[in-house]
């Protein structure tokens, strides 16, 4: 579904990513791991143009996307998150999903010069649309809440149903787990697992390995800028290099 | 041709002027991330203490210490009771634009009242012209050269050789890192407000000297000229400061020079906007260091 | 009460209201802090003033040198500035609002704003430098007795009809998905271009729409003056405004147009009231508004961000049939 060849990435003269070429296979969760410093949320930057690349090509779906700015690539069904939380604080819950849809008429200066009537329509059935979501992944009481007040495992949610909102062929996941409590992660994982049922396909950026071990298939270890091993958690456990490099024991 | 020449000699001075202020105003930026803009009306206000202790008679290189003095209290004040707070409450940079911004509307107006609208000049407003070559110069302009050269030395020295010097550099660098290092960052900040305060008060004077006459509206285009060198050699950065003015004081004079000398600020000003458009990290800095977010 | 007072009032509030309602929609609602605003207002004053004009060879108007002088009839001059305006923020607006960081770009604008002025101001040829353009015809001239009182009804009357156009603008932009795009893109430019917002074609509209209410703003202004000079829009009027919407309460019209009753044309009015009881010397009236201007805004951002009417909550009435099935979320097909 997405390869990506020889993506290198400089800044400051460090090369924060240096030589990276994966590939991410459709239907599967694929994890990227690698010890602090390893350069993986640069190289889910450049994937998902939030960065450009300083060379290499990254295509997805057939197509050359290395030169597409960011919003592009979201446009043609390749989304990510944030580590950080990324949720627009001052707009409700169900209105950060509405934002993320991308076929609603009312969403352009036209279309919002004519009016409710016009886009009336399109905006009542995306509202069912997110709502749907709100109610599969339990954030249904919260619509009307702004999403600056809930909990970093909410935020989170938040952030994972408004890129569904996109209908997305790729998920970039960047530390899907970091800054929630721990009683919310099995839940989240569990959806994701859902999800990937759903045959959505996802490259997950994840720390924590008993994570890794139960949703990630294959997984691809990067340390140093470089991908230092590729497949099954349980075939990269017999790596030495990855085992000296990340995993301890 | 001789023109040119005479036009480089006044860059000369002009170039001493605006690293004066810019050196002050880039390490304040560089050092707690603050882009002053109320740094032109704290210079202006520190020429107009020396002008009513040069009406009382003090020779105004004496009095330029007093604005100098006076400056660094000024500007470590302000930073106390109105950016610190306004930062520690979350501000985010751009709210902090606003908020120097209406402290510089404030100051400015605040002082109408008592200073008036009429232009003044100090004492010593006219002294020798001395020629060398096509160059003229006066005295208090050759004095002022020296001046800046031998605040450009101290300056350097501090950053490289004091303990102090080197505690702001690292909190420039990384703040965090360097309060978990042991540097009183707080202590560093406020020390760095007082220098680069006085550092704004002595500019103040001195620009002010270099005019025929100033009043309270000269603050803004002081303020500029200096944000205009400091962003050019890279904002933050001392050195890249007095780059940005020796650049921005020789292209301003020629461009008087060979054009015309009304306008000599808008140059200074079309510099900033272009640099800030094209190049924003400057002259000196890296690549990157200042693009948006992400 | 005097005509003239009550027209000059009416007019100078229909004014800032257009205005405040046009900086909402580019700094409330949009996040773009627009420090140039002032210079959209002053291009539309003086593109309908040379719109309106005789020629400057004409008699009576030689001692002005200024482009243009068409001489058109009313409204073409109004419409002519919000054209100009909206013309204006295209160069400007390419220009500044790339990926620079948020606060460089509000000070590139503030100082275009002061370039444009001090150009202005110098370049006499151009619009008549420093004196500024003076005997500006006022609409309708030729139709009606402009010396009447009821004229001044009469333009009372079109700055309202201008008011309601731009509020009707303002609040459909507001209140649509639109607009909430435009927030969204407020709180989080880079989360908003990862779910396929473009933020530089979204910013520019809004700048162009935002020029050309504000080049409105301008042309209403200069028909009624019948004055327009650099001195009029210097680069601390568009903190005025800013001043109007923080207060207010950023993010919704209803605020912008309670920000600019209570920020420019309240203390146009305090400063006729405190003129006329003669308080020490003559410049420290305004200067004290403007230290009190400074010290509203610092004020308001420290104890109430949001402003006096602060953004509404966007709640969605009942609960509409939910779709159960959701396995469409993953993306199937072409696009």
């Amino acid at each position: 579904m997405l390869s990506a060849r020889d993506i290198h990435r400089h800044f400051e003269g460090m090369h924060a990513v240096d030589g990276v070429s994966i590939e991410v296979m459709p239907g599967r969760i694929t994890g990227l791991i690698g010890p602090n410093g390893a350069g993986k949320s640069t190289f889910m930057a450049v994937l998902a143009g939030t960065l450009p690349a300083s060379s290499g090509s990254i295509v997805f779906q057939g197509e050359d996307i290395t030169r597409l700015p960011a919003y592009q690539r979201a446009r043609r069904g390749l989304v990510r998150t944030f580590q950080l939380p990324s949720e627009f604080g001052q707009l409700t819950v169900l209105e950060n999903l509405l934002v993320a849809a991308p076929d609603n008429r009312g969403e352009s200066l036209l279309g919002a010069l004519l009016g409710k009537r016009y886009w009336m329509p399109d905006e009542t059935r995306l509202v069912a649309q997110a709502r749907g979501l709100l109610k599969r992944f339990g954030l249904l009481p919260k619509e009307s809440d702004y999403a600056g007040m809930l909990s970093g495992g909410q935020k989170r949610l938040v952030e994972i149903m408004r890129a569904l909102m996109l209908r997305p062929r790729l998920l970039l996941l960047d530390e899907p787990m970091s800054g929630v409590h721990p009683s919310i992660v099995n839940e989240i994982a569990g959806y994701l697992e859902q999800l990937r049922d759903d045959g959505l396909t996802i490259l997950m950026v994840e720390h924590e390995l008993h994570i890794v071990d139960r949703l990630c298939d294959p997984v691809i270890v990067m340390a140093q800028g470089k991908v230092i091993g590729q497949g099954s958690m349980a075939a990269l456990r017999r790596q030495p290099e990855v085992v000296d490099a990340y995993l301890v024991g | 041709m001789s023109l040119l020449i005479a036009a480089f000699g006044f860059g000369l001075v002009s170039m001493s002027v605006i690293a004066l202020a810019a050196v002050g105003f880039t390490m304040q930026f560089g050092i707690t991330n603050m882009i002053n803009l109320a740094y032109g009306e704290v210079m202006i206000t520190s020429a107009f203490v020396a002008y009513y202790l040069n009406q009382a008679r003090v020779s105004v290189w004496i009095a330029m210490l007093g604005g100098a003095a006076f400056g660094a209290v000024f500007s470590f004040l302000i930073n106390r009771f109105v950016y610190t707070p306004f930062q520690r409450k979350g501000t985010a940079l751009l709210g902090m634009v606003i908020v120097s911004l209406a402290v510089s509307l404030m100051i400015a107006n605040g002082l109408l009242p008592i200073v008036g609208y009429f232009s003044v000049s100090y004492r010593e407003r006219f002294s020798h012209l001395l020629r060398f070559g096509d160059i003229a110069l006066t005295v208090n302009q050759i004095v002022i050269i020296v001046l800046a050269v031998a605040v450009m030395l101290a300056v350097h020295a501090l950053l490289r050789y004091t303990r102090l010097g080197k505690a702001m550099r690292a909190t420039a660098a990384n703040p965090m890192l360097a309060r978990n290092c042991g540097i009183a960052t707080n202590r560093v900040i406020d020390a760095v407000w007082l220098i680069t305060g006085s550092l704004c008060g002595l500019a103040g004077v001195v620009a002010a000297l270099d005019s025929d006459s100033f009043t309270i509206a000269s603050g803004a285009g002081f303020l500029i000229t200096a944000l205009a060198a400091a962003v050019l050699g890279g904002a933050g950065q001392p050195y890249g400061a007095m780059i940005g003015a020796v650049v921005i004081g020789l292209v301003t004079e020629l461009s008087a020079a060979v054009w015309s000398p009304d306008y000599k600020q808008v140059v200074a000003f079309v510099i900033l906007v272009l640099v800030m458009v094209l190049r924003p990290q400057g002259l000196l800095a890296k690549r990157g260091a200042l693009a948006a977010a992400g | 009460m005097n005509t003239y007072y009550a027209a000059n009032l009416l007019i100078f509030a229909g004014v800032d209201i257009i205005a405040c309602l046009a900086l909402n929609l580019q700094f409330g609602v949009s996040g773009v802090v627009n420090f140039s605003f002032i210079v959209f207002q002053a291009a539309g004053a003086y593109a309908a003033a040379v719109l309106s004009m005789p020629p400057d060879t004409a008699p009576d108007y030689s001692f002005q040198i200024y482009v243009g002088g068409y001489q058109l009839p009313f409204p073409l001059p109004w419409i002519g500035g919000a054209v100009v305006g909206a013309l204006l923020a295209l160069p400007i607006g390419l220009v500044v609002l790339r990926r620079l960081r948020a606060d460089y770009q509000a000070i590139a604008l503030l100082v275009t704003s002061i370039i444009a002025n001090t150009v202005i101001n110098n370049a006499r040829p151009l619009l008549n430098g420093a004196a500024g353009l003076a005997l500006v015809p006022q609409p309708l001239d030729g139709v009606v007795n402009t010396s009447t009182n009821s004229y001044q009804y009469l333009y009372i009357g079109l700055t309202a009809i201008c008011v309601a156009i731009v509020w009707f603008i303002a609040a459909r932009i507001v209140n649509s998905p639109y607009g909430r795009t435009l927030r969204a893109m407020r709180e989080n430019e880079v989360a908003a271009s990862a779910l396929g917002k473009n933020p530089t074609a979204l910013k520019m509209t809004i700048f162009v729409v935002g020029g050309a209410i504000a080049g409105l703003s301008g042309a209403i202004l200069v028909g009624f003056l019948q004055v327009w000079a650099p001195s009029t829009w210097l680069y601390p009027e568009t903190i005025i405004l800013f001043a109007a919407v923080i207060v207010g309460g950023r993010g919704n019209n209803v605020g912008a147009i309670l920000g600019a009753l209570l920020v420019p044309v309240g203390f146009e009015e305090v400063t006729r009231l405190l003129g006329r009881m003669n308080i020490g010397p003559p410049n420290l009236i305004p200067a004290l508004e403007w230290v009190c201007i400074g010290l509203l805004i610092l004020g308001f951002l420290w104890f109430r961000p949001k402003g006096v009417v602060p953004e509404q909550r966007r709640v969605f009435p009942g609960a509409p049939a939910v779709e159960e099935e959701t396995r469409w979320v993953v993306g199937k097909g072409a696009r």
